[in-house]
């Protein structure tokens, strides 16, 4: 089967077969990363699993233990622990009562009926007479309880006194111990068949990706365009023509990696339309955009479709606020995590174990992404109704899902105040370096650019102005123009 | 007596237990399993058959047929409901698409001879066939435009089918069910367990990836995309999910009632699509269970309930307004339907659960 797809891709070069061995390839790696992650998940979720169930035996024994350790009370303590909380509750009780006599004279001397100080007097009243009422209800307690409490205790005396409190609790822990041991030794068996199972699989997956990889190798024709050392996204002569209007026209810049890449621009001067033509949303009218992967592999994406650019490890947030609104913040990360399930729709259906696998996967990384971002608490929260600087979060905390080589940040900053966008200048530096990608962002506050960009375009009317540092843009003469106007 | 003073004295003392290793706990996670509540709808089904097989007076046959009647619009409508709810597809075609399950199954059954393995395999073929064909569509045409569409798709359909045969006519004696003979009775435990299946499988679904990429659509088409959701993929599942659920639906309809004039009945016209849509926007068209409590207030309602009041059988126009004023104030304070009103309703209880122990146990104001 295998040399048969492979004669054909061979044969075909890009066409429909090189589609269903990429497919393939994509495939089984997503499924050989994914056994390769589930098997620390799976082995925490196990030794979580039996931990709990050591404590549980444990809260049973010592609920067991402390009902002993009545006996072992001297009999006035065990008597008043055990009486107490029926007296609290007439307490309580006895207190709602006097709390309802409160806002009847509270009401009566709003309207007059009696003056402030009988409503005084009779509060008063009413507060000795409760205390009367709990004092007389101790009582009535205690004789009326004693003597059973005190029968049943002598008897329990009796009985536990062949064995000494010492003793009591030297079995127990013994107990507990062999539990815990025997659980541990059974916890292990388990990790170790599943270990085992799962590098099994691992393997086996591995070793697919491996053949179609190399069936890939044999029969991609890769871009034979040389980039600029350490360019990652070179964007060459491209034009975007709406009818006449000529929105972005003839651009040519490179993006280097690692670098943080600013591009700015007086309003409709094609920022925008530019992350666009990037991300695929508008197919260029001429020109061409260069990529070069994780893998190091130099790409062209005017070939992608724009749900494929995500594959490709381009991510973007968008002008205006897209967060999924009707699902919670970590359902949001999930569904940008997407194209990193593999299950197909009869596994998700049916909610078989590789689901489960995937989804215990995906969560932990997941949730890894939210405490970078500061965005734990919020996690079970739906995204409908938080606040602006929380979905701006939300929004970038998405893009990093994705293991990322390129991310493109639409106006990140916009609508945020002073600190806040001090804190997210700080954020992307981090995410550049932590994550190990490179950032393209649009932004108008020009405090931000300035400051975290490491080189920046400027452009207008869809045409470049002036690249470089952010020294160099703020004394050019062209932007200051663009920006100020000309002086006459 | 005195173990009740243990028992207090424990309370005081004992640790809380962990948590879910009480019984309660446990429980709840059973009970919080979507399938596993819908096997417990199935089982209450069975119960009921089960009672009326013993005695007809206590459960009388007419409240079978309802419960059978309201399953088999609620599998079109929790079909409606992945198409509106989950993807934010308007559709105003399904009784078109009923109309080819009905169709298919008398053809096949009745005609053929095929038993009804057969007749199901063939209604989700073609079926889904059509599926694909409007969801193709749905990827050019958006909103009122696609809903109208559809409309004409279901007009088309309906008109084309009665020109094949004006009357659907089955007869049960021939139909083999998984090798085993049926009668009118023992349809209702086929439509249940249909339905009990098709209601798993569709709330496993929404809460997958494939759900939540549907959810993403239905909010933003560029996010969805820039998170590398094909909109293709998933406005197709849409329909072929909408579609085969219509067509199962329409097979189901036509065991339960095996005679039906199809140029005089209801069933194929607008009428249908619309009371779907409303049982789906009533129910609330993101929660299974409410689509089916939707359903019911539609379809099953007035057979079970209002039609032993005294009022309602004299005046069955006023069922008829009734249903259109709950819409009204679904649509203006309910959006979320029947299952926001039961979320509101619980939150609101617990919020002032909260409020009273606050009041009760808290500090002294």
């Amino acid at each position: 089967m295998a040399t048969r797809i492979k004669q054909f891709a061979r044969d075909k070069g890009k066409g429909i077969k090189f589609y269903f061995v990429s497919a393939l390839h994509r495939h089984n790696g997503g499924r050989a990363r994914l056994y390769r992650d589930f098997a620390a998940t799976r082995s925490l979720e196990i030794e979580n699993k039996y931990a709990a169930k050591i404590d549980a035996f444990d809260y049973n024994l010592k609920r067991e233990q402390l009902g002993a350790a009545l006996y072992d009370f001297d009999e006035e303590t065990a008597f008043n622990t055990a009486v107490e909380p029926v007296i609290a509750r007439k307490k309580t009780a006895l207190r709602l009562k006097y709390r309802a006599r409160r806002e009847t004279l509270k009401r009566a001397v709003t309207k007059g009926k009696i003056t402030e100080t009988a409503a005084a007097e009779a509060l008063a009243a009413a507060e000795a007479e409760n205390e009367r009422l709990l004092g007389a209800f101790r009582e009535r307690l205690t004789d009326r309880r004693r003597a059973a409490f005190t029968a049943e205790y002598n008897a329990a005396r009796s009985s536990a006194g062949r064995l000494s409190a010492d003793d009591f609790d030297a079995a127990k822990t013994a107990q507990v111990l062999a539990y815990a041991a025997r659980q541990k030794a059974r916890c292990a068996q388990k990790k170790e068949v599943f270990v085992r199972r799962n590098s099994a699989r691992t393997a086996r997956y591995e070793r697919r990706e491996a053949r179609y990889l190399n069936i890939l190798r044999n029969t991609e024709t890769a871009v034979s365009v040389g980039l600029d050392d350490g360019a990652v996204l070179s964007v060459r002569d491209l034009c975007m023509y709406f009818g006449g209007i000529k929105a972005v026209d003839g651009l040519n810049f490179d993006v280097r990696k690692g670098e943080i890449f600013g591009l700015i621009g007086p309003n409709g001067a094609g920022k925008t339309t530019v992350f666009n033509c990037i991300t695929q949303f508008y197919k260029p009218t001429r020109g061409e955009i260069y990529f070069t992967t994780k893998e190091g592999k130099v790409i062209l994406l005017n070939k992608e479709k724009v749900h494929d650019v995500i594959l490709r490890g381009i991510v973007r947030t968008f002008q205006n606020v897209e967060v999924i609104k009707e699902v919670s913040v970590l359902e949001n990360l999930l569904i940008s995590a997407h194209r990193q399930y593999t299950s197909n729709l009869f596994e998700q259906m049916l909610h078989l174990p590789v689901l489960a696998a995937e989804e215990a996967v995906i969560k932990a990384r997941a949730l890894k992404v939210l405490e970078f971002m500061g965005l734990l608490p919020y996690m079970d929260w739906y995204a409908f109704g938080l606040p602006y600087g929380v979905l701006k979060k939300i929004e970038i905390a998405r893009t990093l899902m994705n293991n990322p080589q390129l991310i493109i940040l639409d106006e990140p900053a916009a609508g945020l105040n002073d600190t806040e966008t001090a804190e997210l200048s700080k954020l992307i530096r981090r995410i550049a370096k932590e994550y190990d990608c490179t950032i393209l962002l649009v932004e108008h506050d020009m405090g931000l650019v300035m400051e975290v960009c490491d080189r920046i375009l400027a452009i207008a009317f869809g045409r470049m102005l002036a690249i470089g540092t952010a020294g160099e843009i703020q004394a050019d003469k062209s932007v200051q123009a663009a920006y100020l106007g000309v002086d006459e | 007596m005195a173990g009740l003073l243990k028992n207090d004295y424990l309370k005081a003392v004992a640790p809380r237990p962990p948590a879910g290793f009480t019984a309660l706990s446990r429980l709840k996670k059973f009970f919080a399993q979507p399938a596993n509540q819908f096997l417990i709808l199935g089982a209450l089904m069975l119960v009921l058959f089960l009672l009326n097989k013993i005695n007809s007076n206590l459960v009388p046959s007419s409240i079978i047929n309802a419960v059978a009647t309201t399953f088999i619009y609620a599998t079109v409508a929790i079909g409606f409901c992945l198409l509106l709810g989950y993807s934010g597809l308007a559709s105003l075609g399904t009784a078109g698409f009923i109309g080819i399950g009905c169709y298919t199954g008398f053809y096949m059954m009745e005609q053929a001879g095929a038993t009804y393995l057969v007749a199901l395999l063939t209604a989700l073929a073609i079926s889904l066939a059509l599926g694909i064909v409007v969801g193709f569509i749905s990827l050019r045409i958006e909103g009122i435009y696609l809903a109208i569409l559809t409309l004409g798709l279901s007009e088309i359909l309906r008109n084309l089918l009665m020109a094949l045969s004006s009357t659907i006519k089955i007869s049960l004696a021939n139909i083999k069910l998984f090798g085993v003979k049926v009668d009118d009775k023992q349809v209702f435990l086929l439509i249940v367990f249909m339905f009990v299946v098709l209601l798993i499988l569709t709330g496993n679904l929404i809460k997958s990836p494939a759900g939540r990429a549907m959810l993403a659509m239905k909010n933003s088409t560029s996010a969805a995309q820039a998170m590398g959701i094909s909109l293709m993929k998933y406005r197709l599942l849409a329909f072929v999910i909408s579609t085969v659920y219509a067509a199962v639906g329409g097979l189901m309809y036509v065991m339960l009632i095996p005679n039906i004039t199809t140029s005089t009945s209801q069933l194929f016209t607008l009428a249908t699509s619309l009371n779907i849509l409303a049982a789906v926007i009533i129910g609330g068209s993101k929660s299974l269970w409410g689509t089916l409590a939707g359903t019911f207030i539609i379809y099953g309602l007035n057979a079970t309930v209002l039609n032993r009041i005294a009022f309602f059988s004299k005046n069955p126009a006023i069922i008829v307004i009734v249903t259109g004023l709950l819409l009204i104030l679904v649509v203006m304070f309910y959006p979320g339907g029947l299952a926001q009103m039961v979320k509101g309703a619980r939150a609101f209880i617990k919020r002032k659960a909260a409020a009273i122990r606050r009041r009760r146990y808290g500090d002294e104001d």
